[in-house]
């Protein structure tokens, strides 16, 4: 019951959106990418029907039952995902967690009416009794004639794996806890606790639509996350950080897991000696990387064509207007290799791209689901997600990031007389109709007189939205995508996403600080 | 046992998955098996949006094997795909290390449980026809938009019906479950600038007679959202904070994050070394509250099968526990007290509602959103987005927003100044408005 009601209350503030670092929440899966290109009815049959237990025939009469009431559109989510962590803590690894996810979602689409149902048993039975709920909300629909014969669709892969994870036992997985764990104990006497957790997952997914079409594809998802507890002289502090793509066994080396250990020690320790910094409005320097959660606050949820759609955007009459000086370029991509927020199609089968949002300082495109476009007379630009089986999707961000700019790091920091730098962040937050935003730096530098000084630490930022992208005066040539993994959350549904930027200077911001 | 409409079934379910698990080599395993069914509607300026319906079922599985511990949770109840899975779960957990800490609890504990009717379901919430829920959504539809200001507004009829059963191979046995229905709605409306500022507001009943009237939770909403009309940045000060009774909730939630033995042990909590001692000021009384009947929180045993029982957590200021599970008590030498909050509620502080709270008050300034933010439970420093109004000679003012409120919960609860009897009932963290002094605000 506790957790239907929080799911509720995430759900519940409408117009607000939150993306949080802290994992636990996603994963997904693995494999090669399918995608073969077959005939027709007469192809030999798709690995995926096999898999989820049916066959065309059935999606032929699950499609009919679908849109019996008429439709615009309607579409079949089959998903299976298995998930697997383990856990590490006072040296030991003592806890493993497996789960495994199946179902098929059913949505009918009339005008911007949405009917869903889901299942979890995939008898033929079960689905058409689910069918017949959602197809409830069509009443004045058009007819649909079910497709008798479906295609299935050839995609580029984007996160080919040598290995799929279902191939990869925990024997394996274990040095790669004990080597991190290792490595973090032994950097610093003042390290007390070091928690270790992993997660790989393997997702299979398979779309059918009214149309006959099917897409399928495997999405592999990993991440290592590594936690610290420090202690010297009497003050306790913790903190941490991670590794997360949809990625193999392959992409942890030694080099990595290095990084990794000392990137989590740094951060932690680094807090012994930081401070909270003044409070008030002040220049902020965003550093390349993890600060696109900038991007994904100020902007990205504003772009997201249903608040357009719907009138309740900031952003819902700025198409074609400039937002941004010149040399800003704001870019959501579906394509980036490997990255949690690459897809190889969206949620409703629709191909991926690189949208750009902000080209030159110009407001270009909002970010579209197959809804949003039918309304706006676009192309879907891919950004139809879902968290799982159990959710309709809506458009969502994948890889947001910001494109280089003319100046360079230390012009930025030079420029600033009296600001922070903010470096490492935790989560993230947007009003979308009043464009308020916020983010929380756990890490960051006081800047004083062009010079960073002293350390900083858990202070939240808000700003303004539009204000933000006005107040954006340099941007940097050391772009680059944060190596952490990211999860959004919009009306109760998290996706993963990634994001990054170069090194930017926004002229004022409110910092949260102490008087 | 409770009896609710599928209770024999799912004590079926876990009892067959339980002994799947011994068979495949469990030394002790627990089991529990959950269904769910929700109903959500959703319209949106004057049609329906959204319909979706659903039943979710699942099964979850903690083995220990060999003094090895793993948990697991499917989907499927096919029962060969179930063996497998129970097979493969328990042969992943022989490849870990043994940790003694991790057991089931005492059997001891499973005793005592609450044999009193806590009104958690209601299955005339479950089975409401779609023309009521329709009805309902154009009552919240009308009173959402009784502003020509309102660009969209959107109303939310949702229930749930839950059901879960346990079992475990050191006698535990339960099953309980409960009914929820939330509706509310969000408006969005038209400011003089780019704005476009939203408001809303949602409540969540066990019971159909708790619901308050639909015309009443619609015109809330709507003015959630006009009252932001003009809003400007707010001021950089330090001063008194004024919370209403579901902004002081969430603030009252995020002080117990790090109340947990699970924190403590690790060095993760500002309450490490303070059980005992007084942190905060004496106006602070918080309980928790597993048997209240009708608590969207109420429960009769937590999710180890331990019988739960009303707890004081911090009395008059002090630390009197923390949360505790089996495993951090095992290790830390603490007895398991439920391991997870219920229904938390703070105790009135007076005989003052929040209009009465703010005639003693000159100036300050009134917190009525949260927007982001978090907090190090480590240390318990704080810093979190707001949004609010200028308190003047006692009256709430105008609309500010754009500020953050930055400090330490330590500091900030010892500067609790005054306490409402105002609890804010649809939700399991019933607080009272809150007065605290000294507050640093960051704005313009």
């Amino acid at each position: 019951m506790s957790s239907s009601r929080r799911r509720f209350l995430q759900g519940a503030a409408l117009g607000t959106a939150t993306l949080t670092l802290p994992g636990f929440l996603v994963g997904c899966g693995s494999k090669e990418a399918v995608a073969v290109a077959s005939g027709a009815a007469e192809a030999p049959a798709n690995p995926f029907l096999t898999w989820f237990g049916v066959d065309e025939a059935m999606l032929t009469r699950v499609l009919a039952e679908l849109t019996g009431n008429g439709a615009d559109m309607a579409d079949l989510y089959f998903q299976y995902r298995s998930n697997n962590s383990i856990s590490m803590e006072d040296g030991i690894v003592n806890k493993a967690s497996s789960s495994v996810d199946e179902g098929v979602g059913l949505r009918v689409v009339v005008g911007d009416q949405t009917g869903y149902a889901f299942t979890e048993d995939l008898s033929e039975e079960a689905m058409l009794a689910a069918a017949r709920t959602a197809r409830a909300i069509a009443r004045e629909a058009s007819a649909v004639v079910p497709p008798q014969a479906f295609q299935t669709a050839s995609m580029p892969n984007h996160y080919k794996l040598v290995v799929p994870w279902a191939d990869v036992g925990i024997s394996r997985k274990l040095p790669l806890l004990e080597s991190v764990e290792a490595k973090a104990r032994a950097a610093d006497p003042s390290i007390k606790s070091v928690r270790i957790w992993w997660t790989d997952a393997e997702e299979k997914v398979l779309v059918a639509n009214h149309l006959g079409h099917i897409y399928t594809d495997s999405r592999p998802m990993t991440r290592l996350w590594c936690s610290l507890t420090a202690e010297r002289d009497g003050q306790t502090v913790s903190n941490g950080s991670n590794l997360a793509a949809r990625q193999g066994i392959d992409w942890y080396t030694d080099e990595s897991l290095t990084r990794l250990a000392a990137e989590a020690v740094e951060r932690t320790l680094r807090l012994f000696d930081a401070r909270r910094p003044p409070a008030g409005e002040m220049p902020v320097v965003l550093a390349a990387g993890a600060s696109g959660i900038l991007l994904h606050e100020a902007i990205g949820h504003g772009m997201e064509a249903d608040f357009n759609r719907k009138g309740t955007s900031i952003y819902s009459e700025m198409i074609g207007k400039e937002v941004a000086p010149d040399f800003v370029t704001i870019v959501d991509s579906g394509v980036e290799p490997n990255e949690r927020g690459a897809l190889n199609f969206d949620d409703e089968g629709n191909p991926v791209e690189k949208t750009v949002l902000v080209e030159n300082g110009v407001m270009r495109s909002y970010l579209h689901d197959a809804i949003s476009a039918k309304h706006y007379g676009v192309k879907p630009t891919g950004s139809g997600r879902r968290q799982s089986f159990r959710h309709s999707p809506m458009p969502r961000m994948r890889c947001t990031y910001m494109e280089n700019g003319p100046h360079t790091k230390d012009e930025i920091i030079a420029s600033v007389q009296h600001g922070i730098v903010a470096e490492t962040f935790t989560n993230g937050q947007v009003q979308i109709g009043a464009g308020d935003y916020t983010f929380y730096i756990k890490n960051g530098w006081l800047i004083e007189d062009g010079k960073i000084t002293a350390p900083i630490k858990d202070c939240n930022i808000i700003g303004n939205g539009p204000e933000s992208l006005r107040n954006v005066t340099m941007a940097a040539n050391d772009a680059r995508l944060d190596t952490g993994g990211w999860t959004c959350g919009k009306n109760g549904q998290s996706v993963p996403v990634s994001q990054g930027l170069p090194t930017v200077l926004v002229s004022k911001m409110t910092v949260g600080g102490v008087s | 046992m409770a009896n609710t409409p599928n209770s024999a079934l799912l004590a079926e379910r876990a009892q067959q998955a339980l002994e799947l698990a011994v068979a495949a080599g469990a030394d002790d395993a627990r089991v529990h098996a959950s269904r769910s069914r929700e109903v959500e509607y959703t319209g949106r300026d004057g049609s329906l949006e959204k319909v979706k319906e659903a039943t979710a079922r699942s099964l979850s599985l903690d083995l220990w094997v060999g003094g090895r511990f793993s948990s697991h949770s499917t989907t499927s109840m096919d029962p060969a795909r179930l063996r497998t899975f129970v097979d493969e779960a328990v042969a992943l957990t022989r490849a870990l290390q043994p940790d003694p800490h991790r057991t089931l609890p005492d059997p001891a504990l499973y005793g005592g449980r609450t044999e009193a009717d806590l009104e958690l379901i209601q299955p005339e919430i479950d089975t409401l026809d779609s023309a009521k829920r329709e009805a309902w959504l154009g009552e919240l539809d009308a009173g959402l938009h009784a502003d020509e200001r309102v660009i969209s507004a959107s109303g939310y009829v949702g229930s749930t019906l839950s059901e879960s059963a346990v079992v475990s191979t050191n006698g535990l046995e339960g099953s309980y479950g409960g009914t929820q229905l939330w509706v509310g709605g969000s408006a969005t409306v038209r400011d003089a600038g780019e704005g476009r500022p939203e408001g809303s507001w949602y409540v969540g009943v066990r019971q159909l007679d708790d619901l308050p009237p639909l015309t009443d939770v619609a015109s809330k909403a709507l003015e959630q959202a006009t009252v932001r009309i003009g809003s400007q940045k707010g001021p950089t000060t330090k001063t008194l904070m004024v919370l209403d009774p579901r902004t002081a909730s969430r603030m009252v939630s995020r002080l117990l994050g790090a109340l947990t033995a699970r924190g403590v042990y690790q060095g993760r909590s500002f309450y490490a070394g303070k059980v005992g001692e007084k942190l905060f000021s004496e106006l602070l009384t918080i309980t928790d509250e597993p048997h209240l009947p009708r608590g969207l929180g109420s429960r009769p045993y937590d999710g180890e099968g331990i019988a739960s029982a009303p707890r004081t957590m911090i009395g008059a200021g002090v630390v009197e526990q923390l949360y505790v599970d089996t495993y951090y008590g095992n290790k830390a030498e603490m007895t398991p007290n439920g391991g997870s909050r219920s229904n938390v509620v703070v105790a009135s502080g007076s005989d003052k509602d929040f209009d009465g709270l703010l005639y003693d008050i000159g100036e300050a300034i009134y917190v009525s959103g949260w927007l982001g933010g978090n907090a190090d439970g480590t240390t318990g420093d704080f810093s979190f987005g707001v949004r609010g109004h200028h308190i003047h000679k006692g009256q709430v003012g105008p609309a500010i927003g754009e500020m953050n409120v930055t400090g330490n919960y330590i500091d900030l609860f010892s500067k609790l100044v005054a306490v409402g009897n105002d609890p804010w009932p649809f939700r399991s963290t019933m607080v009272p408005s809150m007065v605290f002094e000294g507050v640093d605000f960051s704005g313009a």
